[in-house]
């Protein structure tokens, strides 16, 4: 390793150590003081591993790789960026942390989430061996412009032939980084989750084809633009997947086909999340695993090891119970809603909206949230803003039918974490990036005072 | 009396980049809470556009593969728009759609993408995209007022018509002349979503009269009970201004 690289790992070590010493976690900083001083330190430690998966996609990134982190986990050490740090500097405070003073790695395999945008600068000078994406759907506008952008960066970011391509066959967008790569490209989707909420009226950005421009046809939708199209003008369709899942919804987990050339074999993996939108995570892990050669049996045990990240679905126990949940872009959102209502009990839903950069500073988004459609099925008693561009929420949901006397505004993160109402069984805490964790450290105290 | 009104959204399924049915649901909402009858047409990709039925038309932002579908689409109409537009036709026309009112967009590399060519204005795309929140001045009848938003576009464009307003934080049309958006006849064309209307009600009844004098209607609408949305204008406002 060169002389530059281990200055700027040291740098970066002393980062690390001064924001321990003011009790600060620290999740990029040290990479970015390593990064300014040593620009080619990221790469001089990617290379160093023997395996690496990336997981990458506009949403479900960071339950995807914690699913594959508890798949691959082989009784070796393994190591991953925890927290959706996930730029380049995120990913160099990952390796930091697992690397001698001589920039050696101590741990030769990870399972990395990478953003769109880096995706592209981290496989140009390094392969890993396999990429998992997602899903390509609208996210933070204002970070890369537009939804063909981020679909470029992709393109460019799986070109490689070496990698093996784990991609969404029910997302259009997502199914295209496959088209023209037919070495070592892997579909999965779901079959037989015709899910009858699926609204008409979400937002669907990919349901064009990419190369008539016709809006494409669909036999059904499972979310946003998610589920089983074709091209009036056969440019293209949904591809058969390798791996097909099952989604028992009531059953509670995902039976997954997975078609050899000429057999096909199932094996069922108990599911431990909710909303239809997580088990795309879920079956996304299960076939990059089974592509790097997991045993079934083994994936059925190691689902046990995972651990949901923070502000997924997070559940914190009491009287009421609050459960915190990530909302950053409409797709998303819209399905928080769904499975906010396969939940039958008596909710108070709280929307905590900031406008910081990790948030998108664009808050139109908020309009694209199929709330109209969720209302009168909610099933929710009490209605609540609060965060940064709370007020704008309120206006939201008074556009959507709530009475604007019902919406309370909240002017504190501490009094959301507090929130509690006459007969509401759980209180779900809807919220942007940059409160998520203050919204967690807050809602442990809480739960812990009972 | 008629007390019907006949909003138009253009290709809704293809501009809609920057949320703008939100600016569809205000107009109507602030229309029907004053008794006027509202019949809403979402005009999409290979249907007919009937000018004569429409009393105000929205026009939307969309990527640029849309903007370009949408571009050759309306060619077909221009002559019908440029007539209603004469006698008063209130449009709104925010970001690609703004652009599109114009001469041409050119691109970095000096292609010309030809506009509707319904204002003599132009725009040319930038290096970076101009990107934040905005804030400008609205003079209307001697009156001062805000208007505030989003904006994020790679193109400058250029007028000499009067602005929509003047710009207070941000970036405006080209983010050099201070200038933001443009009025001409009914049309009201900007860089500015969030959606646009719901935090600005003032633009939202100003369109709702010009759509009732369109129709040679008197357009006195009465107050509405908005403290909700003037409180978010406030608030936004406020921490615009404090930006650095």
């Amino acid at each position: 390793m060169r002389i530059r690289s281990i200055t700027g790992l040291w740098l970066g070590r002393m980062t690390k150590w001064v924001l321990w010493a003011l009790g600060r976690k620290g999740t990029s900083l040290p990479g970015l003081v390593a990064a300014r001083v040593a620009p080619r330190l990221l790469e001089e430690l990617l290379n160093q591993l023997s395996t690496c998966v990336i997981v990458t996609g506009t949403n479900g990134k960071t339950t995807t790789t914690a699913f594959l982190y508890a798949f691959l986990n082989d009784g070796e050490a393994w190591l991953t960026n925890r927290g959706g740090a996930n730029l380049q500097q995120g990913l160099l405070a990952a390796l930091l942390a697992k690397s001698d003073w001589w920039g050696r790695l101590q741990v030769k395999k990870a399972v990395l989430e990478v953003d769109e945008a880096t995706l592209p600068k981290v496989t140009a000078k390094f392969h890993p061996q396999a990429i998992v994406v997602t899903n390509v759907l609208r996210d933070q506008l204002d970070r890369y412009g537009e939804v063909d952008l981020a679909l470029r960066m992709l393109s460019e970011g799986t070109r490689y032939a070496g990698t093996a391509l784990i991609t969404n066959a029910d997302d259009p967008l997502a199914m295209s980084l496959g088209l023209g790569r037919p070495e070592l490209t892997y579909y999965y989707g779901m079959t037989g989750v015709v899910d009858t909420t699926a609204r008409r009226t979400d937002v669907r950005d990919g349901a064009f084809c990419l190369i008539c421009g016709r809006e494409l046809e669909y036999a059904y939708f499972i979310y946003g633009q998610i589920g089983a199209y074709r091209c009036p003008e056969g440019h293209f369709e949904r591809p058969q997947p390798t791996f097909a899942g099952r989604w028992e919804r009531a059953g509670r987990r995902l039976v997954v086909c997975e078609a050899e050339p000429n057999t096909a074999e199932e094996f069922t993996v108990e599911s431990p999340v909710r909303g239809v939108f997580n088990q795309y995570n879920l079956l996304a892990a299960a076939s990059a695993a089974r592509v790097l050669g997991v045993s079934p049996k083994a994936l059925r045990r190691r689902v046990q090891n995972f651990a949901p990240p923070t502000g997924r679905f997070q559940v914190f126990p009491g009287a009421p119970e609050r459960v915190l949940v990530l909302i950053k872009n409409p797709t998303g959102a819209n399905g928080v809603l769904r499975a906010l209502e396969d939940d039958a009990a008596a909710k108070a839903v709280c929307f905590v909206i900031n406008d910081d950069d990790a948030d998108g500073r664009d808050v139109s988004w908020l309009w694209d949230i199929n709330l109209e459609e969720f209302i009168p099925c909610s099933r929710a008693a009490e209605w609540l803003c609060g965060g940064t561009r709370g007020l704008d929420m309120a206006l939201r949901l008074a556009y959507a039918g709530i009475e604007r006397t019902q919406i309370r505004v909240l002017d504190k993160l501490a009094q959301v974490a507090e929130v509690s109402a006459d007969g509401v069984e759980t209180v779900y805490i809807l919220s942007t990036y940059t409160a998520l964790h203050p919204l967690s450290d807050l809602l442990k105290e809480v739960a812990n005072r009972g | 009396m008629d007390r019907s009104l006949r909003f138009v959204h253009l290709f809704p399924e293809l501009l809609n980049l920057y949320a703008d049915h939100g600016n569809m649901a205000v107009l109507v909402g602030r229309a029907r809470a004053r008794g006027f009858a509202v019949e809403t047409v979402a005009v999409r990709l290979g249907t007919e556009l009937r000018i004569e039925n429409a009393d105000l038309v929205l026009l939307g932002g969309g990527s640029d593969r849309e903007q370009v579908i949408v571009g050759k689409e309306l060619t077909r109409y221009r002559e019908d728009l440029l007539s209603a537009i004469d006698r008063g036709l209130p449009v709104l026309a925010v970001c690609g759609g703004y652009q599109l009112l114009g001469e041409y967009y050119e691109l970095p590399n000096g292609e010309r993408v030809p506009g509707l060519r319904v204002l003599e204005m132009t725009t040319r795309a930038g290096r970076n995209r101009l990107i934040g929140n905005v804030a400008i001045e609205w003079r209307e009848g001697g009156e001062r007022k805000t208007i505030i938003g989003f904006e994020n576009h790679g193109g400058r464009t250029t007028h000499e018509y009067p602005p929509l307003g003047t710009v207070i934080k941000g970036f405006g049309n080209n983010g050099r002349d201070g200038k933001e958006g443009v009025l001409y006849k009914g049309i009201v064309g900007t860089y500015i979503h969030g959606p646009l209307l719901p935090k600005n009600p003032h633009v939202a009844d100003r369109l709702i009269r010009a759509a009732l004098r369109y129709r040679g209607q008197d357009d006195t609408l009465s107050a509405l009970a908005d403290d909700l949305e003037w409180r978010v204008h406030d608030a936004v406002l406020r921490q615009i201004c404090g930006e650095k």
